[in-house]
């Protein structure tokens, strides 16, 4: 009897957290961006605003990049209204929100899309949600702007020949790591990976890459996703003689795996650790000077020498008083995508902006051009950087780019799963 | 499996047996299984990264956050349980749910959802040699302090008069009652005390894990394995299942990884089959 009263609480207990994740919001609200200037020059448009429909999570752990996200999109929109409109056509964000649940987001698209005239979205945060969306972007006649799903998927089996990707996926930046492993000094490595399928693609990537380059793996192994104690990991990544460490733990994990790893002195046996989505911006004043000397993907390089992303550095300091970093990078990108395939096409239907898409080339946030692919990812380069001491830097931490690799190295076919 | 990896089991067992000394009491007095009793250690460890960060010593705050928590411990009695205490266990329990989950929110409100550092004291910040394996001292101060808590908790419910009650209320809390002890004035007792004890546990924690808004939830699971392990209700059956569940878990990590998150409830059904009643049956 007491164990089935404990059993049915236990239950009740697991139910009750799935449901308590599983909250709803879809308010929007209309925001003709004021930017720098209301005047519509109207050259060459009809008086047609570009309605963009952003859909953001506003709640939970995304919330946080959820509001970068409109960050970036804010920027360019200003930029845009500021000299004129694209093409003519004054920019419009109209903002709903998400708690990052696909079926949320789906309604939200949907109302957006018919009700409120915005056929263009964004904003939309995970892999998941922007996955359902893509299944119903033709009904809709929508398109999707991705800028931060990193799943292979989404330019394979889940692609949509009205989504298109900013950023850089998940095999493209374990593609960028592996060409740069011959530059790295370590020689033998080991690798902590999440159980989890990105940790396993990223590890095996890595230990082809590590082959080919002439290094061994020495120790591979695999820490379930959300572990709080790693501390029987590291004892075996002590023990393994590896003079490399290559590190697939993100989020609280990676948080974790480094506190812990520093508190066992792990990390000063290596001459190399490198890790894969562990140390990044938003959190380098979490993990704070420990990580110093560590590699990590990077998806933008804030320093880049040229002019558009001086310009946006800028601009999006002047707004928000920091640094942007890649999700409000990877942003800003997608926007420039649309305005520029929205002034190739001439026209702010949907139809002809996708067309546009075909050929079109544009200048990337790198100072190199960026062009659009079949499978709607954006053919950017992936960098990889090393954690050094930054004056002004979150943390006194910043990136220093270490290897840059074209998109034509790390994504160098589409794959046939994408049907688009 | 090398001496480092029993003392990785022992340091996780450690916190556990802090974590689940207070669930245990809790259930053994009022017959509740407290739900936020995760809540309540994540409680703590905010409490510690925020003392910490307004520039107290976490050693103050090792005292302070228990503290706090003993008062949060003291309004869900005076609150919840002890009105609620005619109501079936079921209700109690899931009320106790809802706390958890006003609990989880309130923190993401003030703190947010980002993962927060909390620094160990410079003293405990290295490591040890202990026979001849450089093994983390933070470690090694949280298992010295839970054998500690754990001597000092066996101690007074043996040989003091409110340890007396205690044990007497949890067998039977009407005869108690009719023989003259004060069962909500002990119950008030424990229920503090159980917070106090989260509070510990969420101290100790936060420079071993880090702060985040999920860790109440995902211990809470592996905390009420541990209680029903042990024997629901009794304090050194919670004790001793915590030790066993710990260096098990990291004996799965190292010898089976692709099951070791199964270990807890392969330990839950292996116990519950050879030991219906837990290791330590009904005894307090």
């Amino acid at each position: 009897m007491l164990r089935a009263k404990v059993s049915a609480a236990l239950i009740a207990l697991l139910v009750s957290g799935g449901l308590a994740a599983c909250g709803s919001s879809d308010n929007s609200s209309s925001d003709a961006s004021s930017g720098g200037s209301s005047t519509t020059s109207a050259a060459k448009s009809d008086g047609t605003p570009l309605k963009i429909g952003l859909i953001p999570p506003t709640s939970g752990a995304l919330a946080v990049f959820g509001a970068d996200e409109v960050k970036g999109w804010q920027v360019a929109v200003d930029q845009a209204n500021a000299q004129g409109g694209v093409d003519g056509h004054k920019v419009e964000l109209v903002k709903s929100s998400s708690d990052g649940q696909p079926a949320t987001t789906i309604r939200a698209a949907r109302k957006l899309a018919t009700a409120q005239g915005a056929k263009y979205i964004g904003g939309i945060m995970t892999s998941p949600e922007q996955a359902a969306l893509s299944k119903q972007l033709v009904a809709l006649g929508a398109l999707n702007f991705n800028s931060t799903g990193k799943d292979d998927g989404l330019i394979g089996a889940d692609c949509s020949p009205n989504a298109f990707r900013s950023v850089t996926g998940s095999a493209m930046d374990v593609n960028a790591i592996a060409a740069s492993l011959e530059k790295l000094p370590a020689q033998t490595w080991a690798i902590q990976a999440v159980d989890y399928s990105t940790g396993h693609s990223a590890a095996a990537a890595f230990t082809a890459a590590a082959k080919k380059a002439g290094k061994t793996v020495v120790l591979t192994q695999y820490a379930p996703l959300n572990t709080s104690d790693f501390g029987s990991y590291i004892s075996k990544l002590k023990s393994a003689k590896a003079d490399g460490l290559f590190a697939v733990e993100y989020g609280a994990d990676g948080v974790a795996f480094v506190n812990q790893g520093a508190q066992f002195k792990l990390f000063d046996q290596y001459k190399t650790v490198l890790g894969f989505n562990m140390v990044s911006e938003p959190l380098f004043k979490t993990l704070g000077k420990k990580i110093t000397g560590f590699y990590n993907n990077v998806g933008y390089d804030v320093d880049a020498d040229n002019p558009f992303n001086q310009a946006f550095v800028a601009d999006y300091k002047k707004a928000n008083g920091v640094d942007p970093y890649y999700v409000p990078a990877d942003t800003y990108m997608a926007a420039q995508i649309l305005f520029a395939a929205v002034k190739k096409a001439g026209s702010v239907d949907p139809d002809k902006v996708k067309a546009a898409m075909a050929g079109l080339s544009l200048p990337d946030l790198s100072g190199q051009n960026v062009t659009v692919g079949p499978d709607g990812q954006a053919m950017r380069p992936s960098y990889v950087g090393q954690v050094v001491a930054k004056a002004g830097g979150p943390g006194g931490l910043g990136f220093k780019i270490v290897t840059t690799t074209p998109a034509s190295v790390t994504h160098p076919s589409v794959d046939p799963a994408c049907k688009s | 499996m090398n001496l480092a990896q029993v003392l990785n089991g022992l340091a996780l067992g450690a916190l556990l047996m802090i974590l689940s000394s207070g669930l245990a009491l809790i259930y053994g007095l009022r017959g509740v299984m407290n739900f936020s009793h995760g809540a309540l250690y994540m409680l703590g460890a905010y409490f510690a990264y925020e003392a910490t960060n307004q520039g107290l010593s976490f050693w103050l705050a090792l005292i302070v956050a228990p503290l706090g928590l003993a008062i949060v411990g003291a309004a869900l009695e005076l609150g919840f349980f002890r009105r609620l205490q005619r109501r079936s266990h079921i209700e109690v329990g899931l009320v106790t749910f809802g706390i958890a989950l006003v609990i989880n929110r309130v923190i993401v409100l003030i703190w947010g959802d980002d993962t927060h550092p909390v620094s160990a004291p410079k003293a405990v910040d290295g490591t040890t040699n202990v026979f001849g394996t450089d093994y983390p001292t933070y470690r090694l101060l949280i298992i010295v302090v839970a054998l500690a808590m754990a001597a000092a908790l066996v101690l007074w419910l043996r040989n003091s008069r409110v340890g007396l009650h205690i044990r007497a209320a949890s067998h039977d809390t009407e005869t108690s009652g009719i023989l003259g002890i004060n069962v909500d004035r002990v119950s008030l007792v424990v229920v503090c005390l159980g917070g106090a004890l989260a509070g510990l546990a969420g101290t100790l924690a936060a420079p071993y894990f880090a702060v985040s808004p999920g860790m109440g939830q995902s211990i809470l699971i592996t905390v009420l394995i541990v209680v029903v392990v042990g024997g629901i209700g009794s304090v050194g059956g919670a004790m001793a299942a915590a030790l066993l569940l710990g260096l098990v878990q990291i004996m799965g990590n190292v010898w089976l990884p692709s099951a070791a998150v199964l270990v807890p409830y392969a330990l839950l059904i292996v116990v519950l089959l050879w030991r219906p009643t837990g290791i330590a049956g009904k005894r307090v």
